[in-house]
């Protein structure tokens, strides 16, 4: 196991570095000049933009900035932010925290949720509570993220009055301690309900497939034939089967789950990574877009690590083999 | 003979598909003495299978039993799910799957899911004594000890047939069924089972049924043949007289269909055609379309199963007619 675990944090290091490659060629192949939007507005004169370039070193060719924005890197610097005028990893590290209380706490919900569904519906398999389920799950997963945020909140907010709009926090109600706890579990439950609801399909699907698949296997028939109890079976053999893809798709998930936080952030005005990397597009600000991307390349690479580590230990096959 | 510990009688079991119903099985009735080793040998699709499942009463919702299936004197087509669950499956009837390899959870050691069984069934055992209970199965069928931590992927074909030997040993149950046990196995390994097999049943003093398409595995380990075809019994017999004298042309052709390594090299028989449609059984007899020496009366009649000598019985019509071929 030990062996298996540094073999997965080592395949790691070379998905980072091609990633800090691809972000980098990519954000330079895209059109739009961060000196000319950091001028302004006001017909700058094109020497008082060469002067900006020069001044953030966008004057040199691709690979010597590359290499130096690297050597920067290996120092633990990621460079200053054009926009906000601040470190790069101070600005992520800040919005960090709002955007991962977002994910992780829907990317749990839906597992729970997808899960349980998937599996009630497997159980039932062929009837109409199972076909009620499925299409339940099939109209959420053609729903797009920021539309269904949108719905939610014109009926819950807008019609119904029941929770906030936007934000993170009641501006200038300046809570503490548990009302301030409280007051952001409020603000948070419109957004999360989003993102739970565009992930249960996932879930739902692949456990409900899974589930049906395991059922059929041969050593359900030996479980049934000794006399085991059906219920005694299912939830000790064919349980303990049936999650093991579902925990793939966990970790794969992450990432995108990164993806449709940025966009539900946005429509809810959530203080996040997503609403900062918005900005950072419009704004044309490269170090604080290539922070951005590092960030989620490091947290999706580590989480993928995680589960794959977790399925190890659940399945004997991968970990023994 | 001795009693019965098993006696079918008159057994028919379809299948309910969406293209009408397939007659799996027919009017088979079968005596198993006590003791006793029966050989059901046929091909694929003849019914063997369906009949072993429908014995462990473990066949899908769409199959349909009908006649009896007197065990120790009760009739298991009548009992219900909870009945044969407990002190029925496993106590007194226990099965060795084909498919060793899939027929345990991949993602459970083998002593841990054989223990989970023996707790079901004797919740009273101790640790110490379930984990004896264990270690005497796995000497039994020449395991060491060490299986029992191992997981299904991590042992060799024969390794896991012998542990799925010791499942179906563990209750200690009077009467097992070996569903085609050996066939996925090599030879060598297939033979050593075999002889296993006969080993255990006199230190167990088993009841056997041994399900295999294969005559040269019936032969090894049963002392009564039943050929099954179509899901019919064409022929059963104690076992010299089925190899020394079939009176079947089905079973002739069965025998005839092994290459034999000794003796004079002779045209390796195979038989053409295959089984009939059975959501539409031809009428007559099953075998007929196939049979050398059918006649215009075989397609039309279905043949009785007749009684030729005491505990040989033929489905054929015109076994007094025809030269027995050796």
């Amino acid at each position: 196991m030990g062996r298996y675990i540094s073999r997965q944090l080592a395949s790691i290091i070379p998905t980072i570095l091609l990633s800090i490659v691809i972000n980098f060629m990519l954000l330079h192949a895209a059109p739009g000049d961060p000196a000319r939007v950091l001028a302004g507005k006001d017909n700058p004169s094109e020497e008082q933009i060469a002067a900006i370039r020069a001044e953030l070193g966008l004057d040199r060719s691709l690979p010597v900035q590359f290499f130096s924005y690297v050597r920067e890197l290996l120092q633990g610097n990621m460079g200053q932010s054009l926009s906000f005028k601040q470190p790069v990893f101070d600005l992520i590290m800040s919005r960090m925290p709002a955007t991962l209380l977002l994910t992780v706490t829907s990317a749990i919900l839906a597992l729970a949720i997808g899960t349980l569904l998937g599996v009630a519906a497997a159980q039932r398999a062929g009837t109409v509570k199972d076909a009620a389920l499925s299409f339940g799950n099939y109209a959420l997963f053609a729903m797009p993220g920021f539309w269904l945020g949108l719905i939610l909140m014109v009926i819950f907010s807008s019609k119904l009055g029941w929770l906030p709009t936007a934000g993170m926090r009641t501006v200038r109600a300046d809570y503490t301690g548990w009302r301030d706890v409280l007051d952001v579990m409020q603000h948070m439950i419109l957004p999360v309900a989003t993102l739970t609801l565009v992930q249960v399909p996932i879930y739902f699907r692949i456990t409900r497939a899974s589930v049906i698949q395991e059922r059929q296997q041969d050593y359900m028939t030996t479980f049934r034939a000794t006399g085991m109890p059906p219920t005694h079976t299912f939830r000790r053999y064919a349980l303990r089967n049936a999650l093991l893809p579902t925990i793939t798709v966990f970790g794969l998930g992450f990432g995108f789950v990164f993806t449709g936080a940025a966009l539900v952030e946005i429509v809810f005005a959530w203080p996040g990574i997503g609403r900062l990397t918005l900005d950072a597009v419009f704004r044309r600000d490269y170090p604080l877009l290539l922070g951005v991307y590092l960030i989620l390349a490091i947290a999706v690479s580590i989480a993928v690590m995680l589960t794959d580590i977790v399925y190890a230990l659940l399945d004997p096959r991968i970990r023994l083999r | 003979m001795s009693e019965s510990l098993l006696e079918l009688r008159n057994v028919s079991i379809r299948y309910r598909t969406g293209r009408g119903h397939v007659s799996a099985v027919e009017d088979v009735s079968l005596q198993v003495p006590t003791g006793a080793s029966i050989g059901l040998v046929g091909e694929s699709g003849s019914g063997k299978s369906t009949l072993a499942l429908a014995l462990m009463r473990l066949l899908p919702q769409n199959a349909e039993v009908t006649g009896e299936m007197i065990f120790a004197g009760e009739n298991l087509v009548t009992k219900t799910e909870s009945q044969l669950s407990k002190g029925w499956r496993w106590r007194k009837l226990a099965m060795v799957f084909q498919k060793s390899l899939a027929a345990m959870s991949p993602v459970h050691r083998i002593g841990q899911q054989m223990e989970d069984v023996l707790t079901i069934h004797e919740p009273h055992l101790t640790k110490p004594e379930r984990e004896q209970r264990l270690h005497d199965v796995l000497t039994s069928v020449r395991l060491p000890n060490r299986v029992l931590r191992a997981y299904p992927f991590e042992l060799s074909g024969g390794m896991m047939q012998r542990s799925m030997i010791a499942l179906g040993l563990l209750c200690n149950p009077p009467f097992l069924i070996f569903d085609e046990a050996t066939t996925a196995l090599d030879v060598i390994t297939q033979t050593q089972i075999l002889k296993e097999i006969e080993r255990l049943k006199a230190e167990y003093n088993l009841t056997t049924i041994v399900i295999s398409h294969d005559v040269g595995v019936i032969n090894a380990v049963t002392d009564t043949v039943a050929v099954l075809y179509a899901g019919q019994l064409m022929e059963v017999a104690p076992r010299e007289t089925f190899f020394s004298n079939p009176q079947h042309p089905y079973s002739q052709a069965l025998i005839s269909s092994v290459p034999r390594l000794r003796g004079e090299k002779t045209r390796l028989a195979g038989i053409p055609g295959s089984l009939p449609d059975l959501t539409n059984p031809p009428q007559g007899c099953r075998f007929a379309p196939r049979c050398p020496h059918a006649t215009e009366g075989c397609l039309a009649v279905t043949p009785p199963l007749v009684e030729v000598a005491p505990g040989h019985l033929v489905r054929c019509t015109d076994i007094p007619l025809r030269e027995v071929v050796a």
